[in-house]
C-alpha cells in the first residue's frame, strides 16, 4: 500500500511539472510538417516529437514507475536481479531525481533512460471501449486473473544490415555495431520485462552466442527456428518458464520445394502454452491454453501471393492447435505477432482481422501495399487457386488433411476428408491400371477421364478465409494528430508492418449466466505506444542510440482468467 | 443362419425384389467352404506403395451380377460374386475405382461391394453375423454420386465408430438403386445413430430421404420366410 501511495505521489509530481511542458511540445509538434529534413538529435530538436508523450501523461508515468519500482510483484528474486542492472530503476524516495533527470534531458543533452521515458509511452487500454462486453469485475463472482506482457520485435539481423547498408546511411556508425545494438536490445527487454517475447531477424550465431544465454538467465525458455536456405537469421519465441508451461511446439518452414509459389525461405513458430501460477513446485492455478504464433513473412512487395500462402500455412497450423484444444473441451486464446511485411488495412491485414478476403483479380503488389506499382503496365494478378491442392491447405486456411488435425488425439489413425481424397483422384499412381484387375466388359473397362481433373482443382474459391477471431492491439493511427504509427523506418521509408494480434474477450451466454468456466478471450490491459515518422526522424531515424533496430518493439499487456488447479 | 449364398442379395431378399433366390444346397455350401479356404490361403496382404497415403484398413472391391437369361432360382450368390481387387492406400483405391464403371452406368441387376479385407460381403461372415445395415433407396440418377461419397467417407474414417464399419454396397436395380453400409453390432444404438448422422452429412441427402436400419438376422429371416425355409437348420 505504501508503495502505491508513493507512486501516486511521484506520478502527480511528474504530471504537474511536465504537463505544461508537454502542452508546449504538442503545439510545436503540430506546427512541424512532414517531409522536413531529419532533425538533429540534440535536445531541442528532439522536442519536436513531444506529441507522443502528452497523451494520458499522468497514467503513463504511473505505469512506468510501476514497472521501475516493482517488477512483477510475484517475482521478488527477479526484481532484485533487475535492480542490479544499470537501468533507471529507482527506489521510491528517489522519485524526485527521476523528475530532475527528465527535465535535464529535455533542456540539455540526450540520456538514454530519459529518452525511453519520453519516446515510448505506456498507455493503459480504455477497457470500456476495447472490451466487447462486461469485464469480470462487473460479474457477481470473482475470478482470479493473470496479467502477462507480450513483446514482438524485429531486431534487425546484422548480416542483413551489412548487406543493405544503403538503408542505414543516416546512422552514426557506432549504432550499427552488433555488440552495441545487442546491449541496448537486452536492456530494452529487461526494462519492459515481457513474459512472452517474439523476435524476428534473429541471426543464428548471435542467438547462440549472446541472446540465448542472456535470455535464459532472465528466466526465459526459448524456441528458435532459422530460415531455410542460406539465410542466417530466423525467429525466436521465448516465454517465462515461471509463468507458462509448454504444451506443444511447431516449427514451420514456408519453403515448399514441391509448390512453385512457395519458393521463399521464411519461417514461423507456433507454441501452445499453458499459463500457470506456481507456488514452489506446486501449480496453484491454470489458465486456458495460449497459442503464440510468431513469424516474419516475405519482404518482396511485389509478391503478395507468396505472403498470402505463407500466412495461410501459419493460420492452418494455428487452426489445428485450436482444434486440438477444442477436442479436450478447452478454449484456446491466440497471440499472433511478428513482421508481416504488410501495411494496415491492406488485403493481407484484412484477411487476418476480418477473417475474409476476396482476392480474385487483385494485383499482387496490393496485397501488402508496401509500394505503389499502379503505374506499371503489367503486373501479376491473383487468380484462384492461389496454391495447388497438394499443399493440403484449403482456401479457408485449414489443413485439408484431417489426419494432421487429429495427430495428437489418435496416433496412427489415417483419417482423410472427402476433399483430400478427391485431390488424389488423378494422381499419376492412380491412373495406372492395376495389373491384377480382371477385365470385365461393362464393369472394369473404364478409362480414367483425366479431363475431369479440372473441376476438382477449381474447388478453390475466389475468397480466402479463416475461422480465428483476431484483433490488432495497435490501431495504427496516433490519436490527436492523426499521424500513422510507425513500426519500422530506414532511409527508404517508414511504415507499420509489425503487429500483435490477439483473441479479444467476447461475451458468451455462459459468462452472462455467471458460469464457472473461465471467460473466453483476452482482455487488453495496455500497450507501449508507437511514434510517428516525424518523431523518429527527429531522433536521426532508426537504428539510433536508444532503439537498436530498424523496427520498434511492440508491447502489449493482456489479462486472462484462471481456474484454480 | 445358413444361407451363405444369399447374403449379398440382401436388398432384394424378402423386401420387394422377388426374382432372386438360391437353392439351399449343402453341397454348394461345402464347395464354398473349400473355396473360402483357398481364397484365404492364396491371399496376399496388400501394402501401401512408397510415399502413398495409407488407409486405416485394407479394403476389397467385389462385384456381383445376376446372369441374364437364366432363372434366378438357379443362381447362387456365391457363383455370381467376384473379387475385383484389394488396396491399402488412397492411391491404390483410385487406381481400382477409376478403372471401374460408375454404378449409375452399370447394366442389369448388379452390385458393387466394398468391404474391409477379410470380411466377406455376406450376412454369415463372423464380422457381420451380429450386425446390420443402413439402407437408403435412391431414385435413378443418384447412385454414382452417393456411392462415391459413401465410400470416401468410409475409407477416410469419417464415421468415427471405431472398428464397427464392415463395408458398403451399392445395388443397381430396375426402378431404383440402393446403397447400404454394414456395421458389426446391430444392437449398439449409439453406433448406428452415429452412422446415420454421418450418412446424412456426407451423402448430402434430401431431407425427406428415408433411411432404414435392418439387422442381418431380420434379413435372413425375411429371406427364409419368403423362400419357405423357416425350418431350415439354424446356425452353422
Amino acid at each position: 500500500m505504501r508503495r502505491f501511495q508513493c507512486r501516486t505521489m511521484i506520478a502527480s509530481l511528474l504530471f504537474h511539472v511536465l504537463y505544461p511542458l508537454s502542452r508546449f511540445l504538442t503545439f510545436r509538434s503540430e506546427a512541424s510538417k512532414k517531409g522536413l529534413p531529419p532533425a538533429q538529435a540534440d535536445g531541442r530538436e528532439v522536442l519536436d516529437g513531444g506529441a507522443v508523450t502528452t497523451r494520458k501523461f499522468n497514467q503513463s508515468c504511473t505505469t512506468l514507475l510501476d514497472l521501475w519500482l516493482s517488477s512483477s510483484s510475484e517475482m521478488e528474486a527477479e526484481k532484485k536481479e533487475r535492480l542490479k542492472e544499470p537501468m533507471p530503476e529507482k527506489e521510491c524516495d528517489t522519485g524526485l531525481d527521476i523528475r530532475k533527470d527528465q527535465l535535464t534531458v529535455l533542456s540539455e543533452e540526450s540520456k538514454e533512460e530519459a529518452f525511453e521515458v519520453m519516446w515510448r509511452v505506456w498507455e493503459e487500454a480504455d477497457e470500456s471501449a476495447s472490451a466487447a462486453g462486461p469485464t469480470p469485475k462487473f460479474l457477481p463472482y470473482k475470478k482470479t486473473t493473470m496479467d502477462f506482457t507480450v513483446m514482438s520485435y524485429n531486431i534487425l539481423a546484422q548480416d542483413l544490415l551489412e548487406a543493405n547498408q544503403e538503408l542505414y546511411i543516416h546512422c552514426p556508425l557506432e549504432v550499427l555495431d552488433w555488440s552495441y545494438r545487442c546491449r541496448v536490445l537486452l536492456e530494452e527487454i529487461l526494462k519492459w520485462a515481457p513474459d512472452i517475447l517474439c523476435l524476428q531477424e534473429v541471426q543464428e550465431n548471435h542467438y547462440h552466442g549472446q541472446l540465448y544465454p542472456a535470455l535464459s538467465q532472465m528466466g526465459f525458455t526459448c524456441v528458435y527456428k532459422r530460415r531455410t536456405g542460406n539465410k542466417t537469421d530466423g525467429c525466436a519465441t521465448c516465454y517465462r518458464s515461471s509463468r507458462f508451461s509448454e504444451l506443444s511446439v511447431a516449427l514451420l518452414e514456408f519453403f515448399r520445394p514441391e509448390t512453385e509459389l512457395l519458393d521463399r525461405h521464411n519461417v514461423g513458430i507456433v507454441l501452445l502454452l499453458q499459463p500457470v501460477v506456481t507456488k514452489g513446485s506446486e501449480i496453484k492455478a491454470k489458465g486456458q491454453p495460449l497459442c503464440v504464433a510468431n513469424t516474419h513473412l516475405l519482404f518482396n512487395p511485389r509478391r503478395g501471393d507468396v505472403k498470402l500462402a505463407q500466412l495461410a500455412i501459419l493460420l492452418a497450423e494455428i487452426d489445428s492447435v485450436v482444434k486440438s484444444c477444442k477436442v479436450k473441451d478447452e478454449q484456446c486464446n491466440i497471440i499472433l505477432c511478428g513482421d508481416f511485411n504488410s501495411l494496415p488495412y491492406r488485403p493481407l491485414y484484412q484477411l487476418i482481422t476480418t477473417g475474409e478476403l476476396y482476392f480474385q483479380g487483385l494485383p499482387a503488389w496490393t496485397i501488402s501495399g508496401q509500394e505503389d506499382h499502379s503505374y506499371k503496365v503489367h503486373y501479376h494478378k491473383l487468380e484462384a487457386p492461389l496454391w495447388p491442392s497438394s499443399l493440403e491447405i484449403t482456401d479457408s486456411c485449414q489443413y485439408s488433411n484431417v489426419k494432421k488435425i487429429f495427430k495428437d488425439q489418435e496416433p496412427g489413425k489415417h483419417q482423410y476428408s472427402h476433399d483430400f481424397l478427391l485431390q488424389l483422384r488423378f494422381c499419376t499412381a492412380a491412373r495406372v491400371r492395376p495389373p491384377d484387375l480382371e477385365l470385365i466388359p461393362g464393369v472394369t473397362d473404364n478409362t480414367p477421364d483425366v479431363s475431369r481433373r479440372l473441376p476438382y482443382i477449381k474447388r478453390f474459391r475466389h475468397t480466402l478465409s479463416h475461422h480465428l477471431d483476431l484483433e490488432s492491439v495497435y490501431k495504427h493511427m496516433l490519436p490527436g494528430s492523426g499521424n500513422p504509427e510507425v513500426t519500422t523506418l530506414h532511409s527508404e521509408g517508414a511504415a507499420t508492418v509489425d503487429y500483435i494480434f490477439y483473441t479479444p474477450r467476447r461475451v458468451t451466454s455462459d459468462q452472462t449466466a455467471g458460469g464457472e468456466t473461465a471467460a473466453e478471450g483476452l482482455v487488453l490491459k495496455g500497450s507501449l505506444t508507437l511514434p510517428s515518422e516525424d518523431v523518429l526522424w527527429s531522433m536521426m531515424g532508426l537504428p539510433n542510440h536508444m532503439f537498436p533496430s530498424d523496427h520498434l518493439s511492440l508491447i502489449a499487456k493482456f489479462q486472462l482468467e484462471l481456474d484454480s488447479a | 443362419m445358413n444361407n451363405k449364398f444369399d447374403a449379398l442379395k440382401d436388398d432384394d431378399s424378402g423386401d420387394h425384389d422377388q426374382d432372386q433366390g438360391s437353392p439351399k444346397d449343402s453341397e454348394k455350401e461345402k464347395i464354398e467352404d473349400e473355396d473360402k479356404e483357398q481364397n484365404t490361403s492364396k491371399k496376399k496382404m496388400v501394402v501401401p506403395g512408397a510415399g502413398e497415403h495409407p488407409l486405416q484398413y485394407n479394403y476389397t472391391f467385389w462385384y456381383s451380377r445376376r446372369t441374364p437369361g437364366r432363372p434366378a432360382s438357379t443362381q447362387s450368390y456365391e457363383q455370381n460374386i467376384k473379387q475385383i481387387g484389394s488396396f491399402a492406400s488412397v492411391e491404390q483405391f483410385w487406381r481400382f475405382y477409376s478403372h471401374m464403371i460408375r454404378p449409375g452406368d452399370l447394366t442389369g441387376h448388379s452390385d458393387f461391394h466394398l468391404f474391409k479385407e477379410g470380411i466377406k460381403p455376406m450376412w454369415e461372415d463372423d464380422a457381420n453375423k451380429m450386425g446390420g445395415k443402413w439402407i437408403i433407396r435412391l431414385r435413378k440418377g443418384l447412385a454414382s454420386r452417393c456411392w462415391e461419397n459413401l465410400i470416401l467417407a468410409m475409407l477416410g474414417e469419417q464415421f468415427m465408430v471405431g472398428e464397427e464399419i464392415c463395408g458398403a454396397v451399392v445395388s443397381v436395380r430396375f426402378q431404383e438403386d440402393i446403397i447400404s453400409i454394414w456395421n458389426k453390432t446391430a444392437s449398439d444404438q449409439a453406433t448406428t445413430a452415429r452412422i446415420r448422422d454421418t450418412l446424412r452429412r456426407v451423402l448430402n441427402l434430401p431431407p425427406n430421404t428415408i433411411m432404414e436400419y435392418k439387422t442381418h438376422t431380420d434379413s435372413i429371416k425375411a429371406w427364409e420366410d419368403f423362400h419357405g425355409l423357416v425350418n431350415a437348420s439354424g446356425g452353422r
